[in-house]
């Protein structure tokens, strides 16, 4: 077994680069119009953090070997050469101030899309061995305990009794033949326990059939994150094995973003395989659930709510309207952001940025966009979908001193449901 | 007198707040590939400067580039800097005619010797040919276009009649045809070509050369290369089809309804050099090949003579010069050889690519 070394970084960056890598690095135009979608840029001003200057290792790599030009200079030895001290000196650009938010990529006027590159460059990172530390060790966490913060079902387990205790339902564990498998993130599991219970309550109330599986049940992709296909391949498998043998016709992902992206649109292309299952967030399964008329609900938010869309939800996926309408259900005074879904600024703390402590100052920076945003509609209540955007939204609102509390939406219309009693009354 | 006024001045008369002019600069900066930072440059020189004298001159054509620039949806920026440059000739738009037109026309020639910009739109009939077939108030159109140019900064050709001929060149030219590049050797000469051309293209190169007062960077066509510097192949948005040899065989065909590569019905996007696929048409609402028409390759010289407007042909042949085919064949092999050793790389880096595993990050802690 080989050591990960330049070489082996090197050789990752030319297996990536395919046709769209090819025709996106000969299209750029450099009009820097990336910049001012980045808000690692825009909130620092550096102009390091300008989205395509982060692909500088893939784009010489890209010139040097593949075009024309690039080969001639070659020949007169005028390339500049990828090195070990550009690697790590491109470290920090690449996975600390970059979430993976795809913003740059929609406002490209040319169309490069320049967060796949991102994606990209990581793998060439990760094989020179030039990934920060956090990413690491919940790369590996993952892959050995199947969380990327070490959590074992027997922790799960613990807030399953909760659950239980608190709502007088029963959590289903590892039911055969059930319609949909939940899966969990970590984030949900220990710091937002409510999110269970008010599935538990939804899918009782709905008379929906679930489960969760023993097997696997957290579905954070740390492998997306650090830019690993053969890490992130292997958490997706555990997911399609856990599936199958449960033999479940859907899966519902965490509400987490990249873990939603990463099991929905890039997990068939990881394992080489298409799914026996259908993959959903939970937002898409409410709102299916609230067009059908299975979610009754009585009662509204009377406070000025707003909403923050995770960007692999909104701009990734294109689940837009669908948190609106299930908004609507619940709240009487919503107010979206000046700009939201497709147009939505990331918290920051997405593409595991969340997860590497060296990015954690820069991680509060680049949030000041999302204060401004808050500030510019002045709500008295956050709401959004995605765990690592609710945590960073809370530290962040925290660090600024905002009195505005983040809460689930999930949770939101738990806590609206009708009663089954009050229903029989009725 | 009307060219007093600066650029700035006029806008702001005309209702143009500074947050849309300076949208306006910055588009025109990203059209030139300039770094966002020249954005605050070009509003700066475009505010201060002053209304160029233009002179319009139309031979041989049928009004669509006239057409093309006054037929925009909106009152957008570039209008109105169309609006209120020193239009001080042009046969289609101006009030005046006959002795009273060309006097405007002798009138502006003197009082800006040395700086007035001639828009050309039509091919003209060249030496040797019958001087009737297009006649202004009696005069031949060479006569006009070699008097107008004299005292002219430079000449814009506006349009693949002004810069190559165009139609009225097609064979068998009857007009004896030729470009206005043909003729005019002792001046620069900017081609704006295209059957019409996109109307923004040619208010970009009027932005920048007042800006900078100097002409845009050029191809060997002499066309801005910032407008003309890629195909409209490589900008397609079904390029994704033709990479995958995904081909509409017919028009009808189910392939055509997916919207796949129209090169097998004649699309010469490989060879033809435009901005249409990324600034589109009437108010960026669409294009040919978007409404599932094949590119006809109507910004490149003899683009009526290059075989069938539906027949697939990757560079047309038919009328071009002998050296064009050769060095046309000669790149593409070329090209060829060097995709094809990147591809040769790139499935080696494939091949040799092992798994990372996680012992082997955890040794970089």
């Amino acid at each position: 077994m080989s050591e990960l070394s330049l070489e082996r970084g090197l050789n990752a960056l030319r297996a990536e680069i395919d046709a769209p890598v090819a025709a996106f690095f000969s299209s750029c135009v450099h009009c820097g119009l990336c910049a001012e979608a980045c808000l690692f840029y825009v909130e620092t001003g550096d102009p390091k953090y300008t989205p395509i200057t982060k692909l500088e290792p893939l784009r010489r790599v890209w010139e040097a070997e593949f075009t024309l030009f690039g080969r001639l200079k070659g020949l007169f030895g005028l390339n500049k050469k990828v090195t070990d001290e550009m690697l790590a000196e491109w470290e920090p650009l690449l996975y600390d101030s970059c979430s993976m938010c795809a913003r740059c990529s929609m406002v490209c006027p040319v169309g490069n899309d320049i967060q796949y590159m991102i994606r990209k460059t990581r793998e060439g990172m990760v094989a020179a061995g030039h990934a920060p530390e956090g990413l690491i060790t919940a790369a590996a966490r993952a892959v050995r305990t199947g969380s990327p913060m070490g959590l074992k079902w027997k922790t799960l387990q613990v807030q399953i009794d909760h659950v239980e205790a608190s709502s007088g339902l029963q959590v289903p564990v590892d039911a055969e033949g059930a319609d949909y498998l939940v899966m969990l993130s970590s984030m949900e599991i220990i710091n937002f326990p409510e999110y269970l219970e008010a599935i538990t309550k939804i899918f009782d109330h709905a008379g929906v059939s679930w489960t969760l599986s023993t097997d696997c049940y957290e579905a954070t992709n740390a492998g997306i994150q650090i830019g690993n296909k053969d890490i992130a391949a292997t958490l997706v498998q555990r997911i399609v094995d856990a599936a199958v043998k449960l033999k479940v016709k859907n899966v519902i992902s965490p509400e987490c973003g990249h873990a939603y992206t990463a099991v929905r649109w890039e997990g068939p292309n990881l394992i080489g395989k298409s799914y026996p299952f259908r993959v959903f967030h939970i937002i898409e399964v409410l709102e299916e659930l609230r067009a059908s008329g299975r979610i009754k609900t009585e009662g509204k938010e009377m406070d000025r709510l707003s909403l923050h869309d995770p960007c692999n939800l909104a701009r990734k996926s294109g689940v837009i309207q669908q948190q609106r309408n299930l908004m609507d259900l619940v709240a009487d005074n919503f107010v979206d952001l000046k700009e939201h879904g497709r147009y939505q600024w990331c918290c920051g703390a997405g593409g595991g940025v969340s997860s590497n402590e060296r990015a954690a100052e820069l991680k509060m920076t680049a949030f000041k966009r999302k204060k401004a945003q808050i500030e510019e509609v002045a709500p008295e209540r956050m709401v959004t979908m995605c765990a690592t955007c609710r945590t960073q939204l809370e530290e962040g609102l925290e660090d600024f001193n905002m009195d505005i509390p983040v809460v689930g939406l999930t949770e939101m219309i738990a806590e609206h449901l009708v009663e089954k009693n009050g229903d029989r009354k009725q | 007198m009307a060219t007093q006024k600066t650029l700035g001045e006029s806008l702001r008369e005309h209702g143009v707040t500074r947050r849309g002019f300076l949208k306006f600069c910055a588009a025109t900066a990203s059209m030139m590939a300039l770094p966002p930072t020249m954005t605050s440059a070009i509003a700066a020189a475009l505010d201060k400067a002053r209304r160029p004298s233009v002179i319009w001159l139309s031979f041989q054509e049928c009004t669509g580039c006239t057409e093309s620039l006054t037929r925009s949806h909106s009152p957008t920026v570039e209008n109105l800097i169309l609006d209120i440059i020193s239009l001080d000739y042009h046969h289609t738009l101006q009030a005046a005619s006959g002795d009273a037109a060309e006097e405007a026309r002798l009138a502006a020639m003197k009082e800006n010797w040395g700086s007035y910009l001639v828009v050309v739109d039509g091919s003209l009939p060249g030496p040797g040919s019958n001087m009737g077939y297009s006649t202004i108030a009696g005069h031949s159109n060479l006569d006009i276009l070699k008097e107008t140019v004299e005292g002219a900064a430079a000449v814009v050709a506006v349009g693949t009649c002004a810069a190559f001929g165009g139609l009225p060149r097609a064979y068998p030219n009857p007009t004896g045809a030729v470009a206005v590049q043909d003729i005019i050797t002792n001046k620069p000469i900017i081609n704006v070509s295209g059957c019409p051309p996109i109307p923004t293209v040619i208010t970009g190169v009027l932005a920048q050369y007042l800006t900078f007062g100097t002409l845009p960077e050029m191809d060997d066509y002499k066309r801005p290369l910032a407008f003309f510097g890629q195909s409209i192949h490589d900008r397609c948005y079904r390029r994704p089809f033709y990479d995958k040899g995904l081909f509409a065989e017919t028009f009808d065909d189910e392939g055509a309804k997916a919207g796949w590569c129209l090169y097998r019905l004649g699309c010469k996007g490989p060879s033809t050099y435009n901005a249409c696929a990324t600034m589109r048409w009437n108010a960026g609402t669409s294009w040919p090949v978007e409404s599932g028409h094949p590119c006809l390759g109507c910004s490149e010289p003899d683009f009526w003579d290059a075989g069938g407007f539906y027949q697939a042909l990757s560079v047309p042949t038919a009328n071009a010069t002998h050296t064009l085919a050769v060095a046309g064949v000669a790149g593409a092999v070329v090209g060829g050889v060097a995709a094809a050793v990147a591809k040769k790389q790139q499935r080696h880096a494939v091949a040799d690519r092992e798994p990372v595993t996680i012992e082997q990050l955890e040794q970089r802690l």
